[in-house]
């Protein structure tokens, strides 16, 4: 039995009266991709969201790789191995690519407490930054304010800061939302070609996306998880087809 | 460190170092408290300009720290060498209390920040049997450390420049620092912050304390220029200008609270000699420097720079 | 016992004042998200207007009108010059909204001078009133009591019973959702400005007759109604009427019972708030 990186045990979040995520379980292996497909209000981000600690899950038990993070803070989460990409782009708009970046290297360091000497000669930091820019294809930006940056290369600059510190889970949310076809093949091939040791949950609305990356697939609808299979089991699936294609 | 800059910072340090023969004794006090004030409005925009946080209790740090000095030379005849590191101190651990506030955000954080100074205010204008009430602590003595006095004006200008120094370098390296990095991604996204792994309240709180203690040095350096502290030194009004200072020079830069010290102050030297409304003259500033030029001076000139250059690299 | 059922009273009037110009100061900024330290200013003009009034005509409802309404043109003109442009922008808010204080605080004192006046009371608002247990308590703070309550239960009901209230609460919640539900918002942020200013306005002529008018009045009461807000919660209007309460009860005690540390009882619920509730008792989580 293959490791588990990913263990969700009925985790629900309620807000007010609604329950947003009901008694969710799913489980993901080492290595594996995973894509949560379903309609919008499905609970798909909000679960994203109890998952890295943005929310604190209402009920239910998360465990990474065996350890019980349920109870941990966000930034203990990130930690602990766990990146995270936004549906909504939330990269650092006041500053340049390079400083993101090199925030994302600095946030799992102690250095990022270092009041002397300048990032720039922090031994490693610009380094690990720049790598990682020249990977998503922008290391022509660096000094670029993001301000002055397209939405596409803002997506890119997105998948950057979740994968600088080599996490081992990693979570994208819609990453190519809001992207030309020619920007969504790029970021596509650069997900596809991650290594197979990185373990990926990802949220896409875009079937081509989701099915092409995909190893096993997790349907949400209301909060709840109605279907999980391969890829040829949830495509064929009428439920699925019902609740989600016939929503297009 | 471009070409450009370091002959900025030969001049600018030529001009300090010769400027007591220019200005005369007048100018020489000026400029003394420019230094001090714009040390008080750089410890503020540490927060404002770099974290984002708009504090309006900078004016207690000051005040604490100058009440502590003057009291304890005044009154105990407690040697500068102690009394000053002590009156430092004072300030910096109100800071650690104040800091408290970073618990909150946005209007909340002024709210808290504004009533807190004003609590501070408030003690040192009722607690008169400590502070000496509206009179203030007087006769401050001048400082001295070892066997040497600074007795004259030009000597403490020359001191309080050596000490400015100093602070514009630490500050300068804290900054550029991952420190004042990180700093800067909270008053960019905090929640992102987080889930890259930072712990916000923690990097805000030092922040905070860093602050409160520029704010107590520039106090202690005020005690003895000022040679008596009163409750107005810990006044709302110090606060506010403190931030207008940075505002009006230029936010998150070095020199932009000095050049907003200069011109506060010296606006406000020019105008009350032949106009009595000069705190409303001051409330005309702020509204015209905030509809008008939130950048600030600095901001001004690096847009006129920009422009120009565009206009070079068109011609 | 006797010294403190006086001081109670005490701090119950100084409540009255405080919620008068606390619950405008929430409810602008719940609404409008404008944090406006002008207030305290429409406070004092409100009061050396009321003064002015009140010593020509020896009319005392007139003065808390011409007060009240002097403020509320005040506020308004403000509001149309100047405070609108700044959009969001809490930083520019407040420095803005100082610099107002400080230009009215300035023209206040060349026009009615330096020294603290106190406002001429009509007979029958002066003097004592005996109390059950032998306590002679002023008048005049039973009365401001009792408009401080009949205000606070007028707006109350408006919030909570009426259609314009419920606009209100709505708005404070989801500004965007309003307007889209056609309620012509920009006519209810007028009224609730208006409202605001004109209560500080009546407060400044009430505050004037127990407390004087004084240069600087405007920055005490501001600091005061803050902490009203801060500890009632931003936006709330019983946040308002606990917090100024709470303030006005401990501010009472405090000047009885150590009165050179008193305005440290008002940090000393703030702190507590900091460490358990930042966002004060009533007030929203999403407030910024």
């Amino acid at each position: 039995m293959a490791d588990l990186a990913l263990s969700i045990q009925q985790v629900s979040k309620v807000f007010g009266g609604i329950r947003a995520v009901d008694a969710v379980s799913l489980e993901v292996t080492q290595g594996e991709r995973r894509v949560m497909i379903g309609p919008n209000g499905a609970g798909k981000t909000t679960l994203f969201h109890c998952v890295s600690g943005a929310h604190q899950a209402t009920a239910g038990a998360i465990r990474l790789f065996g350890e019980d993070i349920t109870q941990l803070a966000e930034h203990e989460r990130t930690l602990k191995g766990m990146g995270r990409t936004f549906q909504i782009s939330s990269v650092f708009v006041d500053l340049t690519a390079m400083e993101n970046v090199q925030l994302a290297v600095l946030g799992v360091r102690p250095t990022k407490w270092s009041p002397w000497r300048s990032v720039e000669h922090q031994p490693g930091i610009s380094e690990r930054a720049l790598e990682k820019l020249e990977l998503v294809g922008l290391a022509g930006k660096a000094n670029v304010s993001v301000k002055q940056m397209s939405y596409g290369e803002r997506r890119q600059l997105e998948l950057a800061l979740a994968l600088v510190n080599e996490p081992k889970l990693l979570l994208l949310d819609e990453p190519c939302a809001g992207l030309s076809p020619a920007e969504r093949q790029r970021l596509f091939k650069l997900i596809q070609n991650l290594p197979r040791s990185l373990t990926m949950l990802m949220i896409e609305h875009d079937m081509d996306v989701a099915l092409g990356l995909a190893d096993r697939i997790t349907v949400l609808h209301r909060g709840q998880v109605i279907l999980e299979g391969s890829v040829d089991e949830v495509r064929v699936n009428p439920q699925v087809r019902e609740v989600y294609f016939g929503q297009v | 460190m471009t070409q450009r800059r370091k002959i900025l910072i030969v001049v600018l340090l030529a001009a300090a170092l010769t400027w007591p023969f220019i200005g005369g004794q007048y100018g020489t006090s000026l400029m003394t408290q420019i230094f001090i004030f714009g040390m008080l409005a750089l410890s503020a925009d540490l927060l404002l300009g770099h974290a984002g946080l708009f504090s309006l209790c900078h004016a207690a740090f000051f005040s604490v720290a100058a009440y502590t000095t003057a009291i304890l030379q005044v009154r105990y005849q407690v040697p500068t060498a102690l009394a000053a590191p002590a009156g430092i101190l004072m300030g910096t651990s109100l800071g650690l209390l104040f800091g408290l506030s970073v618990r909150t955000r946005g209007v909340y954080f002024i709210l808290v920040t504004l009533a807190m100074g004003y609590v501070i205010w408030g003690i040192g204008y009722r607690w008169a049997s400590f502070t000496g009430g509206d009179s203030g602590v007087t006769n401050v003595p001048a400082p001295s450390i070892g066997g040497f006095t600074l007795s004259t004006m030009l000597e403490y200008y020359y001191f309080v420049l050596a000490v400015l120094l100093l602070v514009m370098f630490v500050y300068h390296r804290l900054i550029r620092s991952p420190f004042g990095l990180a700093l800067r991604g909270i008053k960019s996204g905090e929640a992102r912050m987080r889930s890259l792994g930072f712990s916000p309240p923690r990097h805000l709180y030092t922040a905070f304390i860093v602050s409160s203690f520029m704010a107590s040095l520039a106090g202690v350096l005020y005690a003895y220029f000022n040679k008596f502290v009163n409750p107005v030194s810990a006044s709302l009004h110090v606060s506010f200008e403190a931030v207008l200072m940075a505002l009006v020079g230029g936010t998150a830069t070095i020199l932009g609270p000095f050049i907003g010290a200069g011109i506060i102050l010296g606006l406000r030297n020019w105008v009350s000699s032949f106009f009595e409304l000069h705190l409303a003259v001051m409330g005309l500033v702020f509204i015209i420097v905030v509809t008008w030029a939130p950048d600030g001076v600095i901001g001004l000139l690096k847009r006129f720079i920009d422009r120009r250059k565009a206009g070079a690299d068109h011609g | 016992m006797n010294s403190f059922i006086l001081q109670t009273f005490n701090g119950i009037s100084y409540a009255a004042l405080l919620f008068l110009l606390a619950s405008g100061f929430t409810l602008t900024f719940g609404l409008m998200r404008i944090v406006n330290m002008a207030h305290g200013a429409y406070y004092l003009f409100g009061g050396y207007v009321g003064l002015t009034v009140a010593k020509l005509t020896g009319n005392f409802g007139l003065a808390l009108l011409a007060g009240g309404v002097a403020a509320m043109l005040l506020g308004y003109v403000c509001d149309r010059t100047v405070i609108r442009r700044v959009g969001d922008d809490h930083l520019a808010q407040v420095l803005i909204t100082v610099g107002i204080a400080y230009i009215v605080g300035d023209v206040s004192l060349k026009i009615w001078g330096g020294d603290a006046q106190k406002l001429p009371l009509p007979l029958f608002l002066r003097g004592v009133i005996e109390l059950p247990g032998g306590i002679v308590y002023p008048l005049f703070r039973i009365f401001l009591t009792a408009i401080g309550i009949a205000v606070g239960v007028l707006l109350w009901l408006i919030y909570r019973r009426t259609q314009i209230g419920a606009a209100i609460r709505a708005g404070v919640d989801d500004r965007e959702m309003v307007s889209a539900t056609g309620i012509h918002v920009d006519r209810l942020f007028v009224i609730i400005s208006a409202l605001a200013s004109f209560l500080a306005g009546v407060s400044g002529v009430l505050g004037g007759a127990f407390l004087t008018v004084f240069p600087g009045a405007e920055w005490e009461i501001l600091v005061f109604a803050l902490v009203v807000v801060i500890v009632g919660g931003l936006g709330s209007l019983e946040g308002a009427m606990i917090g100024a309460l709470i303030v006005g009860l401990l501010d009472a005690y405090g000047r009885w019972l150590a009165p050179e540390l008193s305005y440290f009882v008002l940090f000393g619920p703030m702190a507590v708030l900091l460490l358990f509730r930042p966002r004060g008792l009533f007030g929203s989580a999403n407030m910024t």
